[in-house]
């Protein structure tokens, strides 16, 4: 069995978990994080891409509010590479209480979100396909985060500083010596080999999952509700600014512009199983109908993909009634050195994308407390690896190169504009053998076509370039299918089921995919 | 909307079944108009006749293979169709081919009697009744190593990896990578073909295979050599190579498709049939039990085709012909015709397992043995638009095209008092 020594170990390689490497890594600790998948499988990957303005939560939570709108500006100058700034609207549509609006004005003035009214007519010309029926519009500064693009620049900082990052590594056993954590015994899933992790402090950033993983550390009571909700990606940016509904929080009432969709969201149901992710035909048809109460006739447009994520709600009493969308979204440090007497161990949960940067730091300074170290956070000047410019992207920037590139370059997916030199470069750098992980760095089958004509390309392009196996290189397609099809099936209507089954004929009929190698 | 225009049939789609059904009814003296929104299925599939190919377990002698899966099946399109009805039809296809646009190329291969297997793109072996003579070399029962070759230009077809699967499946094969000079990094099948109709870019490309290539070795291409003369193209690289060359299909545009399309085209023209392409069916007028016009959306206008029969030949959910709307009804989408095979309300449409039974994949216009719908008397249905089939997983889609869309033009011819006797 390998082993490693580190400062600290970082359970969980979502944002939070990341951004702990991240800032443990600026402050000169020997970091390593581990994820059971890849980086950004869990919640952090399965969200509708909003960087909150805290414009949702002046009313009903103002200190979640305030939270967002500070790491809303730190995030802009540090992560700006991975943000579109696509502005925000709060719009009181004719489905929603009049009196809202004024309650919300003041939210914001108190908590400091930035909030404009604008005219009725102005907010329709900035934003045509919205309810012609709105009575008032304000713009705040919600944008578009992508939630990838951000875990692989914090993975390369975290790995240019020393550190280790390990996906596909799942913690099997949490090591205890007396009342402290010593570290963990990780499996890699893709190997079985396995790995004992000396660590002089393990944080729990696990999310949903956080309740679990405090029980292998022999920690009983950290009580995590896990709030599902689901999201519907648009195969059109149907609006370019993020719009929501002026109104107290609900189902459906929020549409995220994010690279070439735009995104609904969302519902909140407990579950009692993280791993619950099932897609319910009711939530589909609430969302739509949400949908159609922003964009009137969003319904028309393509319905690409459904997804659903768990947010992580923890709670301090047992409270099971009612939905999880009344409990905090601040997010929770638990010291288990005060709490429960076990030293060496820290679990940070709750909170939400946008604020991971203020959750790492928090939880790193009780990592410091942990070893008597005094070290500053350092994050809120360091710019990630690729934002040192401090420039946004913009969603035509691969129309642009594409531009520069077309005599020069294959493109792999016409869809999402990827290179096959892009690809090549990918596959390269991260070895990997999962046309999924591409999907996630490259958004490789994830336009209007689900991977119909690309998948088939980037097997054969992945098996010529790795010397993979044929029946390796089949088995990723195969896999590839299977997984892109649990977000499709739920959501197929109208012309994306005309090209799911243009994709069936293709892979079934011409390439007859399932008898490959047979 | 302007004046209209009066034929016998009118038949809307331009796929096998519905050119196979036009074609026919020209060849009979009838006056025949297709109304296509666009180009169909011979633009996507592999080009391959296919009438039953898996059970699931993979079917060797389609023609013994049909009785038991007929009879286990009494909704599928064969089982209205009689297991009789497929070799006429296979037999139709291999004449009009013959006899088509492109000079001495033709469909081969042991129809009923047996499946041919060919390499997918993919490499996977593929079972068909009937293939282009630029295909049958490629059948993977033969022991005779295969080297496959393709350029890098061509982003749709894969060499290496259709090779390696190729030798899980039994027979020797490995990759051979050309160059090819081409003003864009991408090209794509049909752009390929064009270029091997040319006689000096096929020189230069066997220059570069003969080479690279190993004694004994049969060669598989991708399926682009040539359109406007297929056989000769072919015939030529075998001659230079002195092996036997085949193509294998691959991603749409399928150019070994876009030769079907070609050769049933010419036919139904030469036979006095029209095809109109870029016409939507828009609308419908009926009286009683009976369709009387169609309204087709042209070129900025309607246009109204009155008919005394319509064949209905548009396809499955791929093709338009079939749609399920926002509030998960499905309507056929010309006629409004009842269908068969739709899950009820709040049952599942789909299975979360792909390649698991899908509730809907059966979906589609409830007919008769006459190919009618019990609510019109003169509009017949044939192709994937028909209930009860999966063409794909069952490798049945041209089988059911062409035998449906021959019934329903001799359907009509027995209504109008035609002999029909083959």
């Amino acid at each position: 069995m390998a082993a490693l020594s580190t400062d600290v170990l970082v359970i969980g390689g979502g944002a939070t978990g990341a951004g702990v490497a991240w800032d443990a890594a600026l402050r000169g600790f020997d970091v390593t994080l581990v994820d059971r998948a890849d980086l950004g499988e869990g919640t952090s990957g399965r969200f509708h891409g909003l960087l909150h303005s805290g414009g949702r939560y002046v009313v009903k939570d103002p200190r979640a509010a305030e939270e967002c709108i500070a790491e809303n500006r730190i995030l802009r100058r540090i992560a700006a590479d991975c943000i579109e700034d696509t502005g925000g609207l709060f719009v009181t549509t004719p489905f929603d209480d009049p009196e809202y609006a004024d309650r919300f004005v003041e939210g914001c003035r108190a908590t400091g979100v930035d909030c404009e009214e604008v005219d009725v007519g102005q907010a329709l010309r900035e934003e045509p396909r919205l309810h012609p029926g709105i009575s008032r519009a304000f713009h705040v500064p919600d944008g578009a985060i992508d939630a990838w693009k951000t875990l692989w620049a914090l993975a390369r900082g975290v790995r240019a500083r020393g550190g280790r990052v390990l996906p596909y590594n799942a913690v099997v056993g949490i090591h205890r010596d007396g009342d402290q954590v010593t570290g963990a015994r990780l499996r890699d899933t893709r190997t079985g080999e396995q790995t004992d992790v000396r660590a002089r402090v393990t944080v729990n950033a696990t999310g949903a999952w956080a309740g679990r993983v405090a029980e292998m550390a022999g920690v009983e009571n950290v009580r995590v509700l896990p709030g599902r909700g689901i999201m519907i990606a648009m195969n059109h940016r149907l609006v370019n600014t993020v719009v929501n509904r002026c109104q107290m929080p609900t189902d459906g009432d929020i549409l995220v512009p994010i690279r070439t969709v735009s995104v609904m969201g969302t519902t909140d149901v407990h579950v009692t199983d993280p791993d619950d992710q099932a897609v319910v035909q009711e939530e589909v048809d609430a969302m739509l109908a949400g949908g159609e109460k922003l964009v009137p006739g969003f319904r028309e447009a393509r319905a690409l993909r459904v997804w659903a994520g768990v947010r992580p709600l923890f709670q301090d009493t047992a409270d099971d009634a009612g939905s999880s969308r009344d409990v905090t979204r601040a997010h929770t440090l638990l010291d288990h050195a005060g709490r429960d007497g076990i030293g060496g161990f820290v679990t940070i949960t709750g909170g939400k994308l946008t604020t991971f940067r203020l959750m790492a730091e928090e939880t790193v300074d009780a990592v410091c407390r942990h070893l008597g170290e005094r070290r500053s956070c350092a994050t809120k000047g360091e710019p990630l690896p690729g934002s040192e410019r401090g420039e946004h992207y913009h969603v035509v920037e691969r129309l642009a190169r594409r531009e520069r590139e077309l005599l020069d370059e294959q493109l792999v997916c016409e869809c999402e504009l990827i290179p096959r030199a892009k690809l090549e470069e990918a596959l390269r750098r991260s070895g990997t053998t999962h046309l999924d992980d591409l999907r996630r760095v490259l958004r490789l089958g994830m336009g209007p076509c689900q991977g119909g004509f690309c998948i088939y390309r980037a097997t054969g392009i992945m098996h010529a370039l790795d010397g993979l196996d044929a029946a390796r290189a089949t088995g990723a397609l195969l896999e590839f299918l299977e997984e892109r099809w649990k977000g499709v099936w739920p959501i197929l209507y109208g012309d994306q089921l005309r090209q799911a089954r243009l994709d069936d004929w293709i892979f079934q009929g011409v390439l007859d995919v399932r008898h490959a190698g047979q | 909307m302007r004046g209209g225009r009066t034929y016998d049939t009118v038949v809307v789609g331009a796929g096998v079944s519905g050119l196979t059904a036009a074609t026919r009814l020209a060849e009979a003296g009838a006056s025949v108009c297709v109304l296509a929104k666009g180009v169909g299925s011979t633009h996507l599939a592999a080009g391959t006749i296919d009438v039953l190919g898996y059970t699931p377990d993979r079917v060797d002698e389609p023609g013994a293979a049909l009785s038991a899966f007929v009879a286990e099946r009494p909704e599928h399109p064969y089982a209205l169709l009689g297991t009789a009805a497929v070799a006429p039809a296979l037999r139709w296809l291999t004449e009009h081919v013959a006899a088509g646009p492109q000079p001495g190329y033709c469909y081969v291969g042991g129809g009923l009697d047996r499946n041919a297997l060919l390499p997918t793109a993919l490499g996977a072996a593929r079972p068909s009744a009937l293939v282009p003579e630029t295909m049958a070399a490629g059948e993977l029962r033969r022991p005779d190593p295969v080297c496959v070759a393709s350029a890098r230009v061509l982003r749709d077809f894969h060499p290496t990896l259709c090779a390696a699967n190729v030798s899980r499946a039994g027979v020797e094969a490995r990759a051979v990578e050309l160059e090819m000079a081409w003003e864009r990094p991408d090209a794509n099948a049909l752009g390929l073909a064009a270029r091997l109709d040319d006689p000096g870019f096929r020189a230069d490309l066997a220059a570069q295979l003969a080479p690279r290539l190993r004694p004994g070795e049969r060669l598989g291409l991708p399926a682009v050599i040539g359109l406007r003369d297929p056989h000769g193209a072919w015939t030529e690289l075998e001659r230079r190579l002195e092996r036997p060359v085949f193509e294998i299909p691959t991603l749409p545009p399928s150019v070994p498709g876009i030769r079907v399309f070609d050769a049933l085209r010419a036919a139904l023209t030469a036979a006095g049939g029209r095809l109109v392409m870029g016409a939507e069916v828009v609308g419908a007028e009926r009286e009683g039990g009976r369709v009387t016009a169609l309204r087709a959306a042209g070129a900025g206008r309607e246009v109204r085709y009155t008919a005394r029969w319509v064949v209905l030949a548009t396809g499955g959910f791929a093709s338009g012909g079939l749609v399920l709307g926002q509030d998960w009804v499905v309507r056929e989408t010309v006629l409004g015709l009842p269908l068969r095979g739709v899950p009820a309300a709040g049952k599942p449409r789909f299975s979360a397992d792909y390649f698991g039974e899908q509730p809907m994949a059966r979906a589609g216009v409830a007919v008769d043995a006459s190919l009618r719908s019990p609510e019109l008397e003169n509009a017949l249905v044939a192709g994937a638009a028909l209930a009860g089939a999966e063409p794909w997983r069952e490798g049945s889609g041209e089988g059911i095209a062409l035998t449906s869309g021959l019934r329903a033009a001799e359907l009509v011819l027995e209504s109008e008092g035609v002999s029909v006797a083959a």
